[in-house]
């Protein structure tokens, strides 16, 4: 299960949180590690440069990418490998919505299309979409053009 | 929660300000209205969604009315034909996930986008309908739905199997129907609907071995399209593998082929997967290991963070089973000790310490003690306890790794990891005596300048046991004095506690103790001017050097045999009703009230240091010790010698849930048989267990004792008892009913229940009584000085055939499980190429008899396994059982 996905800014303000499978009274518990988690290890890392912790029997796959910190929390068979493809879905689809790495009111103008990729890629903690094309296409209920 | 984004760079332009700058949940609510407009603004109506769905990933909430009227409001935007609009409306709806009576305002709308035209509506209207739907409605939509499973669009295929995978869970028996069709998803051409269709296939399936099986034959013979799918493939097909076992005539095993081929595959997700399957096969060999790992290497000195972390995860799980093969790779570890990232850095040593040799140890703790200063705390832990096993390994390297952990110990640090590396000492003090003096010079250096108040107690407690029987008490009187001086009225009360078992235990040093103690009976505590009190008038403070008497060191060392919850009641009842005469303790009932039993520890969680060593007070043999000695019927048995694990006599989530404890005396066994109800509408009263011991003849039951009252989700216990033959390990069969009244009851909340009952029995598994109930597993520190002191008085030696097995170290557990004894000296662990293998095994057999044992194992070409066994003991009646016990096994 892909338990959740949370993208901050660099003061750990939360701009996207979403949570499969995670009881409501622990998800304050895990935003609050992970933010702390990326203040304590991603300044000075590169855009979508991968870091990886593990926390109890699950893991946790985060990155930078411009002015926003993408965290990914997986178990069982989301571990390490798994979280690094979600996250490197993630990532594309962001960098295509917004033309380059966005900064945070980048981010925020497009937000609506985010949240529409986020569902593409994600639904209900399960890896559902992989490929930034598809995606595109996809949030604009448009069919892919492999078909 | 997020913070509103407000920033105070004035120098920068606009870019400052978000779009949800000041955003609030009523005005969004508000600004919602226009989705009602007979005119649609599509743009303004996405904009309003946007805030929406912010709002929620922020973490805010709608009451459920709130809800109620966006969701109805947003019902109406499906009029609108703007399909970016739509596309956000299928958002918002699954976001609101609305209630059951509100679904069916949308079921029609999506029921029309299912069968639409346009494939993108059809495939967004099933993931949002099987988001909402139940089972009624999901019976009418079945037919659509395994049409979208076979569907030509792609998307419109992976929406309908992945809404099958969510659906299982809710209604399986319906997604059960549609295997036929997820059998074709998975011939697709599409990469992701093969991977989908794949996982839901085996969701459906996973329970009929021979059809995963076939899956996986024709998978791994055909294509697969995705490493996505792909890894799926090697999951199920190590779930084939571990079923299915070696071929034995030819010693493949099926499948492997594959496995190893998928090491050379592209993608590293598949790669790692691969050699993840096969490290876990069982009984794995060297030569089915090896690929394995040496691109696990490979991956140790990769750029990339995550290959390593995975690698060097997996090489740690490696390291568990078959630490040599894993020594290949020591000097890739080593260098990750260095990583920038603590989690790899933390694997990787503590994959060196289980690897690592008695020879590297050194090395090894120099490299670790810089690398402790700059990792946090639950890392630490984790180094801490690899470091304990260490030594429980390598004992003659007690030393170092001793003053590793008291270095350690004086650092900065929070209680957890304090309590980690305490308890750790505690444990090699228990298992190495020639590691007591020192370890116990390292505590009470601790408490000198210990911040924990629980901590410093422990150690005073545990220091007054264990600081008496070394060769010279009178070294620690100063530490422990030294805390009535200078702390806090807890620990003062402690250190008192302290001071008078060495008053007790040790005659010559009495009469300084009892200067002390007279110094205590002036501190401004009452706790500890009590203590002090009673304590000098026990020991008899009038400073004569007299021997102490049994029945106060009985007060001082034994533990208090009433169940503290009943002394509480007991007191609380006293205070309330006040009277003219003294609580009386005797008057505190010894019965257990349906307590919450030590074995329901997490399983496999060993015994912590100061938490439970076996002469502390919250050991489980404590705890089962303190429960029999409260019933009067067993207090003739004598002492307890053995409690086994517990046996579970019911299968998982029954209505019953009981499992059972052998306790061993001399000449009785008792079963102590646990129960959870777990129906909150039965209320069970006279709970008891038939026992048929038909096929146990050699015992005779002589007692029971029945179970009160068992009410919902509270544990409780019924005893039987049984005599056998003093000194023979009797071995037999036990079959078991459980009986009891039923009473329903009214009131789920109190728990009260109808005043009729109705008698009913329910079957429960067997079990046994074995040999192995007989030793108890007692390690010692040096196995060859041990063997020597023993000498060969009676030292019996035979040898035997065990037949063709699976594998030696299949065959060496089989035998050190079948004798219940401790393996010393991380012999239990076999190389995995290795044609002969020697065991050493510790053990204190019953009527307190020690025995050492040691095993020769070979195996030839054929697999057949031979074993020379040579016992020594104490008593050659003991010798010569044992022998029995492998004959007969």
């Amino acid at each position: 299960m892909l338990l959740a996905v949370l993208i901050a800014n660099f003061e750990g303000n939360i701009l996207v949180e979403r949570f499969n499978g995670v009881p409501a009274e622990e998800r304050l518990h895990w935003r609050s590690f992970l933010v702390k988690l990326g203040a304590d290890n991603l300044k000075g890392v590169k855009n979508e440069e991968l870091l990886v912790a593990s926390h109890r029997s699950v893991y946790i796959v985060y990155t930078v990418l411009g002015d926003v910190s993408i965290f990914v929390v997986g178990k069982d068979e989301y571990d390490e490998l798994a979280l690094a493809e979600a996250i490197f879905v993630i990532s594309s689809a962001l960098k295509d919505v917004c033309g380059k790495p966005p900064t945070e009111r980048l981010f925020l103008d497009k937000y609506g299309k985010i949240c529409l990729c986020l569902d593409e890629i994600v639904w209900k903690g399960l890896l559902e979409n992989t490929d930034k094309e598809r995606i595109k296409r996809l949030v604009r209920l448009k069919p892919p053009t492999e078909f | 929660m997020a913070q509103p984004l407000v920033k105070k760079d004035d120098d920068r332009d606009d870019e400052e300000y978000s779009p949800f700058l000041g955003i609030e949940k009523g005005a969004v609510l508000q600004e919602a209205r226009v989705f009602n407009d007979p005119q649609l603004d599509a743009r303004r109506c996405s904009q309003v969604i946007t805030k929406l769905l912010y709002l929620l990933n922020q973490g805010e909430t709608f009451t459920k009315i709130e809800a109620t009227e966006v969701f109805f409001s947003v019902t109406k935007l499906f009029q609108s034909r703007d399909i970016g609009l739509r596309r956000m409306v299928y958002l918002m709806i699954k976001e609101l996930s609305p209630s059951a009576d509100e679904v069916i305002i949308v079921t029609s709308s999506l029921m029309k986008d299912m069968n639409s035209r346009t494939d993108m509506y059809r495939a967004n209207a099933i993931r949002v309908l099987c988001r909402i739907t139940d089972g009624t409605l999901l019976t009418q939509i079945e037919r659509y739905l395994k049409q979208a499973i076979v569907d030509k669009n792609p998307v419109v295929a992976s929406a309908a199997l992945v809404s099958g995978i969510h659906l299982l869970q809710t209604n399986p028996e319906i997604v059960k129907r549609w295997s036929n069709e997820v059998q074709e998803a998975v011939q697709s051409r599409a990469a992701l609907v093969q991977f989908h269709a794949l996982a839901l296939l085996h969701q459906i399936r996973q329970n009929d071995r021979l059809a995963v099986s076939k899956l996986v034959t024709s998978l791994t013979k055909g294509t697969v399209r995705s490493p996505l799918a792909q890894c799926l493939l090697i999951r199920y097909t190590s779930q084939v593998i571990r079923e299915s076992g070696v071929n034995t005539q030819t010693g493949d095993r099926p499948f492997y082929d594959y496995l190893e081929g998928c090491l050379r595959h592209k993608a590293e997700m598949v790669i790692f997967e691969a050699a993840r399957a096969i490290t876990v096969l069982s009984g794995v060999t060297t030569r089915e290991l090896t690929p394995a790992i040496t691109v696990l290497q490979l991956f140790l000195s990769s750029s990339k963070p995550v290959l390593r972390f995975a690698a060097v995860r997996t090489l740690n799980k490696v390291a568990m089973t078959h630490p040599m093969a894993v020594t290949n790779c020591n000097i890739d570890m080593e260098s990750l000790i260095s990583d920038q990232n603590r989690s790899i850095a933390t694997l990787a040593i503590t994959t060196l310490l289980k690897t690592g040799n008695e020879s590297s140890v050194d090395r090894l703790m120099k490299q670790i003690t810089n690398f402790m200063s700059d990792i946090a705390d639950e890392f630490k832990i984790v180094v801490v306890d690899a470091i304990r096993s260490l030594c429980l390994k390598f004992p003659l390297k007690y030393r170092s790794l001793m003053n590793f952990l008291s270095n350690i110990l004086r650092e900065e640090g929070g209680f957890e990891y304090k309590k980690a590396i305490v308890d750790s000492i505690v444990i090699l003090i228990r298992d190495i005596p020639d590691a007591k003096e020192s370890g116990l010079l390292h505590l009470c250096e601790f408490i000198e300048d210990c911040e924990f108040t629980y901590l410093s107690t422990q150690i005073l407690h545990f220091l007054g046991n264990e600081g008496p029987k070394t060769s010279d008490p009178s070294k620690y009187i100063r530490y422990i004095y030294n805390r009535v001086i200078l702390e806090n009225a807890t620990v003062r009360a402690s250190a008192v506690s302290t001071l008078a078992k060495f008053g007790a235990m040790i005659d010559s040093l009495k009469p300084r103790i009892f200067i002390l103690l007279r110094r205590c009976l002036f501190d401004n505590d009452d706790e500890v001017r009590d203590r002090a009190t009673l304590y000098l008038n026990t020991l008899g403070g009038d400073g004569s050097v007299v021997e102490t008497d049994k029945d106060v060191k009985e007060f001082l060392f034994g533990s208090l045999d009433i169940p503290l919850t009943n002394m509480e009641t007991s007191l609380k009842n006293y205070i309330q009703n006040p009277s003219e005469e003294p609580f009386d303790i005797n008057s505190v009932p010894k019965e257990v009230k349906s307590q919450p039993l030590v074995e329901k520890k997490a399983p496999g969680k060993k015994p912590t240091g100061l938490g439970a060593p076996p002469t502390g007070p919250t050991s489980t043999a404590d705890t089962y010790e303190r429960i029999l000695s409260s019933i009067p019927e067993f207090t003739s048995f004598g002492k307890l010698f053995k409690s086994s694990a517990p046996v579970e006599l019911t299968e998982a989530e029954t209505e019953y849930a009981v499992n059972v404890v052998k306790h061993i005396f001399d000449r009785h066994v008792v079963f102590q048989y646990n129960c959870t109800n777990t129906i909150p509408e039965q209320l069970l009263e006279n709970v008891f267990v038939i026992v048929d011991a038909s096929e146990a003849e050699e015992f005779s039951e002589v007692g029971s004792k029945p179970l009160k009252s068992l009410p919902y989700d509270t544990p409780g216990q019924t005893f039987v008892a049984f005599e056998k033959p003093e000194g023979v390990p009797a071995v037999g069969k036990f079959s078991n009913m459980l009986r009891f009244t039923v009473k329903e009851v009214v009131d789920t909340s109190t728990g009260e229940a109808e005043d009729d009952g109705v008698e009913d029995e329910y079957q429960l598994e067997d079990f046994e009584v074995v040999a192995a109930d007989y030793m108890v597993k007692v390690g010692v520190s040096n196995f060859r000085n041990a063997w020597e002191s023993m000498g060969p008085d009676f030292e019996r030696i035979d040898e035997y055939g065990l037949g063709p097995r699976e594998s030696l170290a299949e065959a060496v557990s089989t035998v050190i499980n079948l004798l219940g004894m401790q393996p010393c000296e991380g012999t239990e662990v076999v190389p995995s190429n290795s044609r002969s293998h020697s065991c050493l095994l510790s053990g204190l057999y019953i009527g307190n008899m020690k025995v050492l044992v040691r095993l020769s194992f070979g195996i030839d070409a054929s697999k057949e396994v031979a074993m020379k066994l040579a016992v020594r003991s104490e008593d050659e009646n003991v010798s010569d059982t044992i022998h029995d016990i492998v004959a007969s096994g």
